[in-house]
């Protein structure tokens, strides 16, 4: 019986993910309305979000741009990738642009190792990346962006 | 004739541009059966096209997804083909990889034509301690890093009593260069899941849980397909009563691949380790008896009890049986995921498999922000559990990172530390603060500001964070540090003492220099300095310079290059 | 249930299976600490001060969560273990931001409960102010006019307003009104004497911690009255002498210290002899002979403190010194120039190397000086002195900053050809004095008296305390150091080694260093500046030796008191990371490095949540969540970012206050009442 809803409480990280996925992010009030469906304490809930790296609390930009920084992209460059994409874009690790149009974030190990230096824009890979390849490529999103709008 | 088109679609393929080879290949060969396979581990050649034809298979290796390649690639042109080198065949030993790449992961079928799922009839016709009895034969350890001998944790969790016994895999794979669970997920997902039922039929445990990496979504695709695909033949009745296998996903924390933290993860809460013992063996998910083993340990199950356990030990040393995957990166030419026999020395695998430059190479480092820097000299070393500990490294999960010439070691160290300070879950005192304090002496010494005391607190503070944390994050977070004092000491001092990266990349410690008699005064790198500190007649204004590196890749002469600090004028390289 | 059988430090103990080491360990009187165990909640096993080490496998293990099992030898006292210990306490203390005492208390060199004693005041019990002074400033009427007020320097309040509080005066308000009937507990006498000689402060504060002790003494003193400086050396503008002898009397009243005056070292008295009478020697003979210029001509010049002190003797009545020149910058050239002025209406110059911004005089001095109409050349440095016509001519040169010497000060150097001549009726030379050593005892290349820095000890049964051992100082730091020597005596009449307690102290930094965002306040302050000092008519102070400064009214101190925004921490008495840290020998500097984020909620009437002081030992969470049942704290955040609160950081609710489980539970000042209880 009370086992049954202690079970319910290991989905809590499955409806995160959901939400995150739906929303982009995970607000205040998303955190007291799935507390609320999980009759936790809301500071349980807000302490389990803060936690884990996946989980965002304000909204990221349109493209998320992840900078590998496992330790083969690492190796072979991946910091001077990261400034390369700061100095472009004018913002840092974390941070995302004023229109809210790139998100910049530096994350562990993509898998794909062997392309090193490696980047990803909205899950899209690529790889053996040198500066020339990494500013058209941004520049490129940047093109897509002003034709669209 | 041609039967079928393989396209390697595991995670490096995709990224390496499988997937629009894949489109067009589609379009353009309508009358043929074009299939998606995993990874055969060759991952600096991909994309990679397999063409299977009545008499034979072939292997096409960088396909480009253009329309005239491909022609070429359907009319089994020679000039494209794949041959893995000779030297790399002779070492690996495919025991469990066999089938990567080869079968198609998500059928069912083709897994049981390659004797899939024979394992697991046999395990239901025995008694679940014959079957820890074979494991325990086989010698099989734990391929998550710590090296358990996996018979007796099977036994362990056997013995108990319980309404509800729990089998997890452990697919957290957090070490941020490794990538042979991702590979064995997403290329051969019934191979893992075959070796949970057996654990399953073992342990008497019918609560399975698959705890997998958020960032692998593939593999968890391919999981949740195979899954549906065995409920639905009932596969996974044991004993007549179906086992529940679930995949859980990750939510970003390396700390959940931690068995107690994975645990308090899989129950919804805050991925914090607790101390141990109680083991998950004794109290785990809910408190019921749970076993955790890694995904590369299950996936050697099945050939160990369709083959007997003692053929399974035959391959490898006497304290380490059977092959061990690892994620070859780095400074080398054939990067990709090896399996090897245990036993086999770090040399072979750096020189002969990955194809390294003998001389060129300064140490490989093992076992990811657990592990250590081994330094070239000791590359005869055989690779099993309790050499490379004696080492100061560890087997770790398999990521295997060739560091070249021209790496700093005192960086590398300050990597992995910044790492594992990220990634510390924050509880106890040793590793939340005593990580940071480490990594900010770190900082200091590739920042210029480092002293010979700083080199002293890393030792002594590294000694006592292994023995004063928690959980095995902290208790091995020092190692890369301590392991590079030891062999590459003479870098660290060579930083405090004299101001000098020897290979030039620690920022602080460097200049970047123009060449006046080499360059042509192309002006690019002019044009492409984003702090605009080059002058007119190709000096750097150091004190503005952000050592960015821009105008040292554009130089089409490669004038530029970076200098010890105020130092003597001599280009690298 | 089974028994087992297993060793800690050495010791056989038996203890039922199944219990923590940390149980079996305190069930046998050994103490481990701890900072994260609580013994209503689940273990969370995150502090490790609680380390231990199996000694059989080497391996290290938390005492509180490790079973102890069967044939275990425990070690939980090594050295080794210590260390461990101390480096678990040296890291949190290094992410760790508070107060532990306030910067005032920290300042005052006889380390009085500042902030205490302030707030005593404030809540209208000035005779507990004066208690609370008096456990280190046995001179508050004295102290409470002369100091220099170190404590107000560092005062935080000035980082809002730029004034310190006014604590001196509580000091002498509370004195004022009570010394004369305070008369504190002391221990019966135990027969032993000391002989002190010199009766200023170190020699009478020497004789009061040792009587408080039960010990009585012979103070003896070379010049007609009591006091010392106090007497001879501070104008009676400044401390009147009336004060002065009913500060004294108390000493006698306290039974036990007897003051015999004309009696001179080397003449009326012999150390040898003293030492063979008493149980032990404390000699206090200050610092009293001042220091020439070094010029030729200097024997033309009077020296300052002896100019000081032949105005003493003739009870602030000498004669007109005419026009006058004083040189030097310190606090005896402010009292030579005010008192100079107070003789004559001729003008009386003072006459420094440097300028008014390197002056080692209290600024208070220099601006009273001023408005008194003393007139100051700066810059300005004496080359020779002769005499011409009846009167002083005094050759200068003038002089310009260069570069820090050793003080951190800039250097004066000589403009060249810019030699001036002066001329006036006095020349006082009030550049610094010097200790005369008696005979006999060890000195420094100062020529101070040198001690033993632990005891206070200078050989055998002789020690020294006050300005004979540092050099010329403050009343304040004099008493200090008749406290410490008189300690060592202690120590010594018991024959034991004499340990000042260790303390550890963590400070958010000095107010100058603090932004903004350090600046936390455990009430919202009161917006008020200092209440002005009252001084008596200018008139007065141009003409008369009257105390220049009134003591300010209970109504004014009352108000000044609301401006103590209370600095120290709500734990310091309580707080098992400074207890431990003091015990195990760790120090806050001793990793450096950054700091976590601290919030800072004080919002709550009644409780206060600093997560810079939080150690992160979730007690407060499981107490709430297991105990209570509530669940109304969390841990937020993951590696050195972690911390503690409420979900969004909101105000704990209102009836918290009656429930109050977490606040009595945290091992720190984390999560606190803010009302501080005193002791
Ligand atoms: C910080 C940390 C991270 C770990 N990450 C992983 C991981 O990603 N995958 C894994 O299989 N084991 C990981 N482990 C090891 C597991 O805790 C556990 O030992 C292992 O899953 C047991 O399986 P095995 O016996 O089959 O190796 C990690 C351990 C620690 C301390
Ligand atoms: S060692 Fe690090 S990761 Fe492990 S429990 Fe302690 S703080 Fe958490
Ligand atoms: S390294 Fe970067 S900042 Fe420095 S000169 Fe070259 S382009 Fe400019
Ligand atoms: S919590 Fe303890 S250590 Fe911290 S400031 Fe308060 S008394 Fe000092
Ligand atoms: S504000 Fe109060 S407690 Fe703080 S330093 Fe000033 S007098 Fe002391
Ligand atoms: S005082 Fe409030 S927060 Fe603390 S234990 Fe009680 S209910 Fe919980
Ligand atoms: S606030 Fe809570 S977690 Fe922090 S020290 Fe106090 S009781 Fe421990
Ligand atoms: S390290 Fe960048 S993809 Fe693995
Ligand atoms: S870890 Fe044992 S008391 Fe904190
Ligand atoms: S500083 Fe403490 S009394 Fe003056």
């Amino acid at each position: 019986m009370s086992k049954e809803k202690v079970m319910e409480k290991s989905n809590l990280i499955k409806v995160l993910q959901t939400e995150q996925k739906k929303e982009g992010f995970i607000s205040d009030a998303a955190i007291e309305r799935i507390a609320e469906e999980f009759d936790l304490p809301v500071v349980e809930v807000e302490g389990v979000v803060s936690f884990y790296t996946q989980f965002k609390r304000v909204p990221p930009g349109k493209y998320q741009i992840m900078v590998c920084d496992g330790t083969a992209c690492h190796i072979i460059g991946s910091t001077l990738i990261l400034n390369w994409i700061t100095d472009d874009l004018g913002i840092k690790d974390g941070e995302t642009d004023e229109e809210g149009l790139f998100s910049l974030e530096s994350v562990a190990c993509l898998g794909c190792c062997s392309l090193a230096p490696v980047i990803s824009i909205n899950g899209k890979v690529y790889g053996k990346l040198d500066r020339k390849k990494l500013l058209k490529i941004i520049a490129d999103y940047k093109k897509k962006e002003a034709a669209g709008a | 004739m041609i039967k079928r088109i393989k396209v390697g679609m595991a995670s490096c393929g995709i990224a390496a541009g499988a997937g629009e080879v894949l489109e067009l290949l589609k379009e353009i060969a309508q009358d043929k059966e074009v299939v998606e396979v995993g990874c055969i581990g060759h991952c600096y050649a991909e994309p990679l096209v397999e063409v299977e034809t009545d008499s034979g298979n072939y292997i096409f290796e960088k396909v480009q997804p253009k329309e005239k390649d491909l022609q070429k690639l359907l009319e089994l042109d020679e000039f494209t083909r794949f041959q893995p080198h000779n030297l790399r065949i002779d070492k690996e030993r495919l025991l469990i990889t066999s089938l990567a790449g080869k079968i198609v992961p998500t059928s069912l079928d083709e897994y049981k034509d390659h004797k899939g799922y024979e394992g697991l009839k046999k395990a239901l016709e025995m008694k679940p301690d014959e079957i820890v009895e074979e494991v325990k034969t086989s010698k099989l350890r734990g391929r998550g890093g710590g090296g358990f001998p996996a018979g007796l944790k099977w036994s362990f969790l056997a013995a108990k009593e319980s309404e509800q016994k729990v089998l997890i895999c452990n697919a957290d794979e957090g070490d941020p260069g490794a990538f042979m669970d991702r590979t064995l997920m997403e290329s051969l997902p019934h191979q893992v899941i075959e070796g949970m039922l057996i654990g399953a039929k073992a342990t008497g445990a019918r609560k399975l849980f698959i705890y997998c990496r958020a960032e692998y979504p593939l593999a968890v695709k391919n999981l949740n397909i195979a899954i549906e695909q065995i409920e639905k033949e009932g596969l996974n009745i044991i004993d007549g009563e179906p086992v529940d296998i679930m995949v859980k996903e990750g939510a970003g924390a390396f700390v959940c691949g931690e068995e107690t933290a994975l645990i308090h993860s899989l129950e919804g809460k805050r991925g914090t380790p607790r101390y141990r013992p109680p083991y998950p063996t004794d109290y785990g998910f809910h408190g019921y008896p749970s076993a955790i083993n890694n995904v590369e340990t299950f996936a050697n199950v099945p050939f160990i009890v369709r083959e007997g356990g003692a053929k399974f030990a035959e391959t490898g040393t006497e304290n380490s049986t059977g092959t061990k995957l690892f994620a070859l990166a780095g400074d080398l030419k054939y990067s990709g995921l090896v399996e090897v026999p245990m036993g086999i020395s770090i040399g072979e695998v750096v020189y002969d498999i990955g194809g390294a430059e003998p001389g060129s190479v300064k140490a490989v480092q093992i076992g990811g922000p657990s592990g250590g820097c081994i330094p070239a000299d000791h590359f005869d070393t055989p690779i099993d559990y309790d050499s490379l500990t004696s080492l100061g490294a560890i087997m770790g999960s398999g990521g295997l990172i060739v560091i070249g010439n021209d790496r700093c070691m005192v960086e590398t160290a300050r990597y992995f530390l910044e790492f594992t300070t990220r990634e510390s879950c924050g509880k106890c005192t040793f590793c939340r603060i005593g990580t940071k304090r480490m990594l900010e002496t770190l900082e200091r010494i590739t920042g210029g500001e480092g002293s010979t005391e700083d080199v002293e607190l890393l030792s002594d503070l590294g000694n006592k964070i292994i023995r004063g944390s928690l959980c095995g994050l902290g208790q091995t977070a020092p190692n890369p540090v301590l392991s590079t004092l030891k062999y590459f000491n003479n870098e660290y001092l060579a930083h405090v003492e004299e101001g000098f990266c020897s290979a030039m990349e620690c920022k602080a410690l460097v200049d970047v220099f123009i060449d006046q008699e080499t360059c042509i005064e192309c002006g690019q790198c002019i044009k492409n300095c984003p702090v605009d500190c080059i002058s007119e007649d190709y000096v750097v204004d150091n004190e503005v310079c952000t050592r960015c590196n821009s105008c040292i890749e554009v130089c089409p002469v490669d004038a530029i290059a970076r200098i010890a600090k105020g130092g003597e004028v001599s280009v690298r390289n | 249930m089974s028994e087992i059988k297993l060793k800690i430090d050495g010791k056989e103990v038996i203890a039922p299976e199944g219990q923590t080491i940390l149980e079996v360990a305190r069930e046998n009187g050994i103490e481990i600490p701890t900072m994260c165990h609580e013994d209503r909640i689940s273990q969370t096993t995150s502090c490790f001060v609680c380390i231990v080490r199996e000694g059989k496998n080497g391996n290290w293990m938390p005492s509180c969560s490790a079973i102890a099992q069967d044939g275990m030898e425990v070690d939980a006292s090594s050295d080794a273990v210590r260390d461990m210990r101390r480096s678990a306490l040296d890291l949190l203390l290094s992410e760790h931001t508070g107060d532990c005492e306030a910067p005032c208390t920290i300042s005052c060199p006889a380390h009085a409960r500042v902030e205490e004693y302030v707030r005593a005041g404030r809540d209208g019990d000035l005779r507990k102010t004066l208690e609370i002074a008096k456990e280190r400033i046995p001179l508050p009427l004295s102290i409470g006019r002369v100091c220099p007020r170190f404590c107000e320097k560092d005062c935080r309040r000035n980082a809002l307003d730029n004034e310190g509080v006014a604590i001196n005066d509580f000091k002498r308000i509370s004195a004022d009104l009570y010394y004369d009937e305070y008369m504190e507990e002391r221990k019966d006498l135990t027969g032993q004497k000391v002989a002190i000689i010199g009766s200023g402060p170190a020699g009478l504060a020497a004789a009061y911690f040792l009587r408080l002790e039960g010990v009585a003494s012979d103070i003896y003193e070379k010049l007609p009255e009591t006091g010392g400086m106090l007497r001879y050396g501070i104008p009676e503008y400044r401390l009147p002498k009336k004060t002065l002898d009913r500060e004294i009397a108390h000493f006698e009243k306290m039974g036990g210290i007897k003051i015999f005056c004309n009696k001179e070292l080397g003449k009326d008295i012999e150390i040898e002899e003293l030492k063979k009478e008493y149980d032990a020697v404390i000699v206090a003979v200050g610092s009293w002979s001042a220091t020439g210029m070094r010029t030729e001509g200097e024997e033309l010049a009077r020296g300052g403190i002896d100019w000081l002190e032949e105005l003493a003797r003739k009870n602030w009545q000498g004669e007109d010194p005419g026009e006058t020149i004083v040189v030097g910058g310190g606090n005896t050239a402010m009292d030579c120039v005010r008192s100079a002025l107070r003789l004559t209406d001729k003008p009386v110059h003072c006459m420094y190397r440097r300028t008014e911004k390197e002056m080692p005089a209290e600024q208070i001095e220099i601006d009273e000086a001023r408005e008194e109409g003393a007139q100051f050349n700066f810059l300005t440095q004496p080359i020779k002195l002769r005499r011409e016509n009846g009167k002083l001519v005094l050759e200068c040169l003038r002089m310009e900053l260069g570069e820090p010497d050793a003080s951190g000060r800039r250097r004066p150097v000589p403009i060249e050809g810019s030699e001036f001549e002066v001329a006036a009726d006095t020349v006082i030379a009030a550049i610094g004095q010097k200790t005369i050593a008696p005979d006999g005892l060890p000195t420094n290349k100062w020529g101070d008296v040198d001690v033993e820095e632990a005891d206070c000890r200078a050989e055998g049964n002789v020690f020294a305390a006050g300005d004979c051992v540092s050099g010329p100082a403050t009343v304040v730091e004099a008493v200090e150091g008749g406290r410490r020597t008189a300690l060592g005596v202690l120590a010594y009449l018991k024959g034991e080694k004499c340990e000042l307690p260790r303390q550890i102290n963590v400070s958010r930094g000095h107010w100058q260093s603090l932004s903004e965002d350090d600046l936390v306040f455990l009430f919202d302050p009161e917006e008020m500046g200092r209440v002005p000092q009252r001084l008596i008519p200018l008139e007065e102070r141009t003409s008369t030796f009257k105390e220049v400064s009134h003591t300010f009214t209970e109504e004014e101190i009352y108000e000044e008191g609301k401006r103590c925004i209370e600095c120290s921490c709500t734990a310091k008495n309580d707080c098992r990371l400074k207890d431990y840290s003091e015990v195990y020998g760790a120090h806050p500097e001793t990793f450096g490095g950054e700091k976590g984020e601290p919030t800072y909620n004080a919002r709550h009437p009644h409780i206060i949540l600093d997560n810079g002081k939080c150690v992160k030992c979730g007690i407060c969470v499981k107490i709430c969540s297991e105990v209570v049942n509530d669940y109304l704290l969390g841990f937020k955040n993951r590696g050195f970012k972690t911390k503690v609160e409420t979900a969004f950081n909101t105000t704990l609710p209102e009836n918290c206050t009656e429930c109050g489980e977490c606040v009595e539970a945290c091992p720190v000042g984390a999560l606190d009442w803010k009302k501080k209880k005193d002791e």
